[in-house]
């Protein structure tokens, strides 16, 4: 194999990721958050009022904030915030998690996109 | 009867090229023929194992002779299994002739250049990629035939890897015999 060869494999590889990323992406945007707290005691919140959300776990209290049909997590008693850089969930599908309070969110649409799919 | 003494009967020189042309054309016109039969797991994926023969073709003997078995594989194949001058046609010819224009461009590059699985590799991303754009400006211009996109060029890729590993060994083996 030359390394020309190597190259096209590396193209390749770069492409498909590119592809998914870019086309399996339009879920349409949400209109429902469902949060799971740690009891797993589910709720679901609409997206079109502009609210604060205050849910207990067990490190403490994770703020949830809505804003312009999109939800996050303001803050949360965890260390590594990763739930805090997840950021505005707003297309259908999407999804957050604080593990360490044990908040989880996702988000999602009334519609789908697709009314149905056939071959 | 010599030919020309009698002006009933055409003869038409061959060369060796045609001769060479017309048999590998008939070997991938066989496999053509063959995969067609098989069952796909999604329309549009198959393994086009007939590209072997062309990118196999494309090491040995150059793009001039890899055009020629390519399209006449297309044209032939078609006509056979009866998908003459239908979409099923359509498509098959914008991707033979989208890898052919691929096959080029990737000969010109300099030093070493590509080796089998490169140009197998690139020949059956811009076959899909090429079939794909006709289906989508022909046949189906809708926004939702671009959720298949990734899928389609994942199986191409996979299948064209496949293929250029096959020509790889294929194109070892006869140099070793001929040598």
């Amino acid at each position: 194999m030359t390394r020309a060869d190597l190259v096209v494999i590396g193209f390749t590889l770069a492409l498909l990721p590119f592809l998914y990323g870019t086309f399996w992406n339009r879920q349409g945007p949400a209109d429902a958050a469902l949060i799971i707290d740690e009891s797993g005691r589910e709720f679901s919140i609409p997206l079109d009022t502009d609210q604060q959300l205050h849910i207990d776990g067990p490190r403490g209290v994770s703020i949830l904030e809505v804003r312009d049909g999109q939800i996050r997590f303001l803050d949360s008693p965890c260390r590594g915030k990763q739930c805090i850089h997840a950021g505005w969930l707003k297309e259908s599908g999407e999804f957050a998690a604080c593990l360490p309070n044990r908040v989880s969110i996702a988000v999602n649409g009334s519609e789908p996109l697709y009314d149905s799919i056939n071959f | 009867m010599k030919p020309g003494t009698d002006r009933s009967v055409i003869t038409i020189e061959t060369t060796r090229q045609d001769h060479r042309i017309a048999w590998l054309t008939a070997l991938a016109i066989t496999i053509h023929i063959a995969e067609s039969v098989l069952p796909s797991p999604l329309p549009g994926v198959k393994p086009g194992l007939a590209n072997v023969v062309t990118i196999a073709v494309l090491m040995l003997y150059g793009w001039r002779t890899a055009m020629w078995v390519s399209l006449l594989r297309v044209l032939v194949g078609s006509i056979l299994i009866g998908t003459f001058l239908t979409p099923t046609f359509t498509l098959s010819l914008a991707g033979a002739v989208s890898s052919l224009l691929v096959l080029g461009l990737g000969g010109l590059l300099p030093g070493r250049g590509l080796g089998p699985v490169g140009y197998s590799l690139l020949a059956a991303l811009a076959h899909m990629a090429g079939q794909f754009m006709v289906a989508y400006w022909l046949f189906i211009p809708h926004q939702g035939l671009f959720g298949l996109l990734p899928v389609l060029m994942s199986m191409a890729a996979l299948f064209g890897l496949v293929s250029g590993l096959i020509v790889m060994a294929m194109v070892a083996k006869l140099k070793e015999r001929t040598s």
